[in-house]
């Protein structure tokens, strides 16, 4: 079989069949779309967020981090005082909130003179083109703006811009918009010491950035700098934020990576679909090929050529759209496909080209893996009875399905149960795809067992249905075991979705569990409460009982993610709410803390350990009492008593408050009471538990926004095979369904049929597939979130989804086949019974 | 009793393809109508079956015409009393032999219980006793077909139509399967009519009429 051979009677075989040829390559395409945009845009929102952190990091060498309560400035002289440090430039890094709103803004307070050693950019954009413009630069209340800031406030040169700052307002003027740090993204720029003072952070910085004498060596320089900081505050390269945004969102990523693959490999049976209709149809040619000397080597050459070049063209077409509708998205709504980790608009498209290609290498393999399967079908041909009959299927080998498919479904479970694998549940992926594999080799022999227990029914119609879909020719097996992969996967996203928020709705009901939440502005770390402001509060006769909450953030490993920490009191309600095991800790004088499941993960504590945490500058010895799950935190927290807080950081501030209300009083009327006893506080923003569950709920179902619209692709791709198959089917049927016509069977009797046969695949493929998710969804569950996420989750059956995805998938199966096959029973087809039709 | 009378079918402005044909079929009788490839024979069949509407004329069997105006009377009535054998056989692959047989009577809302005797008494009519089990597939051409005529006549219809019933066959088949078709019909006494372009075959039948130029007339 030559290449210019096989190349002439592969066109031949597609021009034969241009619509269907059209429709799988659009599927192979689809999925390769769906993959490379979801990459892309992953890549670029990474990609934006390093150039904005090495815009940010101008010429510095390393940087000095401490928590997000920060470090004594005090620091920053001794850093700068190091013989090997050239520069350095101490920062105050502040999310104030945005009075009047919801909006946050990063606010950046440096010290001019030294930051502009460091990156000229700070300052360029403030001027000195005049004496009055550098004074500007000092100015308490001038803040500088970035472009995309700018734009995202509607703020201009002049315009003004209220903060929270404790529980109060601070007005800035902006002085001016800083061009060059166009590709920083998001933020402000004010004076160090205005921001200090005015955002209340006296006496503490973020951050020094720090650049190193030509000499010095950079690692010894790091060395020496940890050897001198205080716990909590790390060494890091410049820009680490870039490699911890990488590894705090890798799961994510990874887990709508593999989604979309499961997509693009449900379009795999497609391709088998169509190219064995095709070669069922050309039996007698390939037949006559064969009796002509081309060997069966030959004839899977040919049938895979057929099948790479469906695959190349898919990928071509897939590789373009999706490019394109990740710049379309990225410009219009932004990197955040829903779980909130990258957000705002992006300027940076940077697409990576080695993903890419293994993308579109994985559609091509998708669509040649299903040439292959049909070509060893296709060579089994007997050449002499192919060449006398008009049969119109290839043969089928049955021995050894079933002992491949169960050989598949054992080796999936050592699988599952590996440990992750660099952070990531891979033995999970591998557990995943080997029980898929399992039940999309066991359909020949599951739709048999499935329809031997269906009854006999009296209707003539549905026993030749019935009868047809046991007989099971290839292709439609190839249909079934598509429509098996994409639903196995919308149950057991279904399913884990929802253990998922029900766990979460459980949770929620148990740690929000006051009448009223009350904290200073919107969001970010500006806002808080101080201590006589809360002791006002306690003394309201609308207030039964109210809990501080106070948040800080430790920086421990300069490259993995923060770790949270939340000190509150510790009630035995909380302590039920948060799931904490055990629920009480022994009494004793230590510190005592409880961890989240992810800090248990990541950091490798476990209960009755003792650690040492990084806290207001020194090590602080706790005892890890127990653990508590906590869906709010991603990346590990630790609970933490407000009275050991407090009289470890003497911080009396105070993020949040919950509030219990005296029975009979009204929500409304305690707020108005605060408000009163508050008259100054600007920024107060209030919620009712209500609420809060709420608005967690709809960030949940948000965040798997994407997750559903990947769902609903893998099933479309599943639908269009059946579809197509059915299209295919019926048409070779015609001198069947004209000799059913001939015994008295009317049209709309062969469009039930058509109906029936349709429901059935698609019954057959839900049936099988929500077996297979429901297992699949116990590996998602209880080991790919777990190893993801570090969070328990119970399982929990959504019933009445499950069913409805079970009909709907039935229906649309029994309407695509009867759509699909309306041409084959037109009158015409009467005729095809004639033998030279 | 079959009767067409003048029964009339155009194409084209140009041509008549049928132009008036009569025909009586009495019960019991096979008859064979012979023409050339393109005479319009398998028209005319069609046109008896129901299945396509003649310009002109009218088609009655046992004095009841056919009204060509409801397609699912005429499935209805075909399914009742019409057997069909084509050349092509046309059994189902993924039905057994016997379950090809019982088709009709399924059809015609025969109980299970009733049907699996009755298709196996018409297998073992055309000497096929005990292939009830085994699939299309495994059959040769004869037996194939052979399977086609108790399929044809399993649920005693009035008109046994036949399509070139031999025209898959080597000779020995041929006979055998003529042979056999004869005496199915006659046993269940129906009308038999057998389009045939092999004179051969046709001199299996009781009576055998030209189709020419439009026209049936009788064979010289």
């Amino acid at each position: 079989m030559n290449l210019a051979l096989a190349l002439m009677l592969a066109r031949g075989a597609f021009a034969a069949n241009r619509l269907r040829l059209a429709l799988t390559i659009a599927c192979i395409a689809l999925g390769v779309a769906l993959a490379a945009a979801v990459h892309t845009i992953h890549t670029s929102a990474l990609a934006e967020i390093e150039r904005a952190a090495h815009a940010l990091a101008g010429r510095a060498d390393l940087e000095v981090r401490g928590p997000r309560s920060g470090f004594d400035d005090e620091w920053f002289v001794k850093v700068a005082m190091r013989p090997e440090v050239l520069a350095a430039s101490p920062i105050v890094e502040v999310e104030a909130a945005v009075a009047g709103g919801d909006q946050t803004l990063r606010v950046l307070g440096i010290d001019p003179l030294r930051a502009v050693r460091l990156q000229p950019a700070f300052v360029a954009g403030g001027g000195a083109a005049n004496a009055a413009d550098a004074g500007r630069l000092l100015d308490a209340s001038s803040l500088w703006l970035t472009p995309s800031a700018a734009a995202r406030l509607g703020a201009r040169k002049g315009s003004r811009i209220k903060t929270i700052a404790g529980s109060s307002e601070v007005e800035w003027q902006v002085a001016g918009i800083l061009e060059e740090l166009a590709e920083s993204g998001d933020l402000a720029v004010v004076d160090i010491a205005a921001a200090q003072q005015r955002l209340g952070r006296l006496g503490r910085i973020s951050r020094i950035d720090v650049r190193l004498r030509p000499e010095a060596n950079v690692s010894e320089a790091a060395q020496a700098l940890r050897a001198m900081l205080p716990p909590g505050v790390v060494v890091a390269p410049p820009a680490s934020i870039a490699g911890r945004a990488a590894a705090i969102t890798r799961a994510y990523r990874v887990n709508l990576d593999a989604l979309s693959l499961v997509a693009l490999a449900t379009g795999a049976f497609l391709v088998f679909s169509t190219l064995a209709l095709q070669a069922a149809r050309r039996r007698q040619e390939i037949a006559l090929l064969r009796a002509m000397g081309v060997t069966r080597h030959g004839i899977s050459i040919l049938l895979g050529l057929e099948g790479a070049l469906i695959g190349l063209a898919g990928a071509a077409i897939g590789l373009a759209l999706g490019i394109f509708a990740s710049r379309l998205v990225l410009r219009g709504v932004g990197a955040d496909l829903g779980a909130g980790f990258f957000g705002g608009t992006s300027t940076v498209f940077a697409p990576d080209a080695a993903a890419l290609a293994l993308i579109a290498l994985a559609g091509i393999g998708t669509a040649v893996s299903g040439a292959l399967w049909v070509a060893r079908a296709a060579a089994r041909i007997e050449v002499a009875e192919a060449l006398r009959d008009r049969a119109a299927d290839l043969p089928v080998t049955r021995s050894r399905i079933g002992w491949i498919a169960l050989a598949f479904a054992l080796l999936g479970v050592p699988l599952i149960l590996l440990p992750p694998i660099d952070g990531l549940p891979l033995g999970g992926y591998a557990g995943i795809a080997a029980w898929l594999a399992a039940a999309v080799i066991a359909v020949g022999p599951l739709c048999r067992v499935l329809l031997a227990r269906l009854p006999e029914g009296t209707d003539a119609v549905g026993g030749i249905a019935r009868a047809q879909v046991g007989h099971l020719p290839g292709h439609l097996a190839a249909s079934v075991a598509g429509i098996v992969m994409s639903a196995s996967l919308c149950v057991a996203m279904a399913i884990m979705v929802f253990s998922f928020r029900v766990s979460l709705e459980e949770w929620l009901n148990g740690v929000v569990g006051a009448d009223l939440y009350v904290r200073s502005g919107a969001g970010g770390d500006s806002g808080y409460l101080a201590e006589d402001e809360v002791a006002r509060l306690a003394a309201l006769p609308q207030v039964r009982a109210l809990e501080p909450l106070r948040y800080d953030r430790l920086a421990l490993d300069p490259s993995g993610p923060p770790l949270s920490l939340v000190a509150r009191p510790l009630t035995e309600r909380m302590m039920r709410g948060f799931r904490a095991t055990p629920a009480i800790a022994a009494p004793g004088d230590e510190v005592t803390i409880w961890i989240s499941e992810a800090a248990r993960d990541l950091q490798g504590w476990h209960p009755g350990e003792r650690v040492k945490l990084p806290i207001a500058g020194r090590l602080v010895d706790a005892h890890v009492a127990g653990i508590i799950r906590d869906y709010a935190r991603t990346w590990g927290a630790v609970l933490i008593a407000i009275d050991d807080y407090r009289r470890i950081t003497g911080d009396s501030r105070v993020n949040d408050i919950a509030i219990h209300l005296a029975p009979g009083v009204r929500v409304q009327d305690a707020e108005q009471a605060v408000r009163a006893a508050l008259p100054a506080a600007r920024g107060l923003r209030f919620e009712d538990a209500a609420e809060i569950r709420r608005r967690s709920l709809e960030i949940f179902d948000r965040s798997f926004a994407v997750t559903y619209a990947l769902e609903a692709i893998a099933i479309l791709i599943g639908l269009a095979g059946v579809t197509s198959s059915f299209a295919a089917l019926a048409w070779s049927r015609r001198r069947e369904f004209g000799m059913l016509r001939f015994l008295g069977l009317r049209r709309r009797d062969i469009l039930r049929l058509l109906a029936l046969e349709g429901a059935a695949t698609g019954g057959l493929g839900a049936a099988i597939g929500l077996a297979t998710g429901i297992a699949i969804s116990l590996v998602l569950v209880n080991v790919v979130n777990r190893q993801s996420f570090h969070w328990t989750l119970e399982v929990h059956w959504p019933v009445g989804a499950l069913a409805a995805l079970v009909a709907a998938i039935v229906a649309l199966c029994a309407i695509g086949a009867r759509v699909s096959g309306a041409m084959a029973v037109r009158d015409e087809a009467v005729l095809a019974v004639k033998d030279d039709a | 009793m079959l009767e067409v009378r003048g029964v009339a079918k155009r194409f084209d402005p140009a041509t008549a393809l049928l132009d008036g044909i009569d025909l009586e079929v009495r019960r019991g009788e096979w008859v064979a109508i012979v023409g050339e490839s393109g005479s319009g024979k398998s028209t005319l069949l069609n046109i008896i079956a129901g299945l396509d509407r003649p310009d002109r004329g009218e088609i009655a069997l046992d004095a009841r015409t056919l009204s060509f105006g409801d397609d699912d009377a005429l499935a209805l009535w075909r399914r009742r009393n019409v057997g069909f054998v084509f050349q092509a056989f046309h059994l189902l692959p993924y039905l057994t032999v016997a379950q090809n047989v019982e088709l009709p009577l399924a059809l015609n809302g025969v109980a299970a219980a009733e049907r699996k005797p009755r298709a196996e008494a018409a297998l073992a009519a055309v000497q096929l006793g005990g292939f009830g089990v085994r699939r299309p597939g495994t059959l040769s051409g004869g037996e194939m077909q052979r399977v086609a005529i108790a399929r044809a006549l399993v649920h005693a219809p009035a008109l046994v139509l036949a399509d070139e019933p031999t025209g898959n066959l080597d000779e020995t088949n041929a006979t055998g399967v003529l042979d056999c078709l004869r005496d199915a019909a006659q046993r269940a006494n129906a009308c038999a009519l057998m389009v045939t372009h092999s004179r051969r075959a046709a001199a299996a039948a009781d009576r055998v009429l030209v189709l020419a130029a439009g026209r049936l007339t009788p064979q010289p």
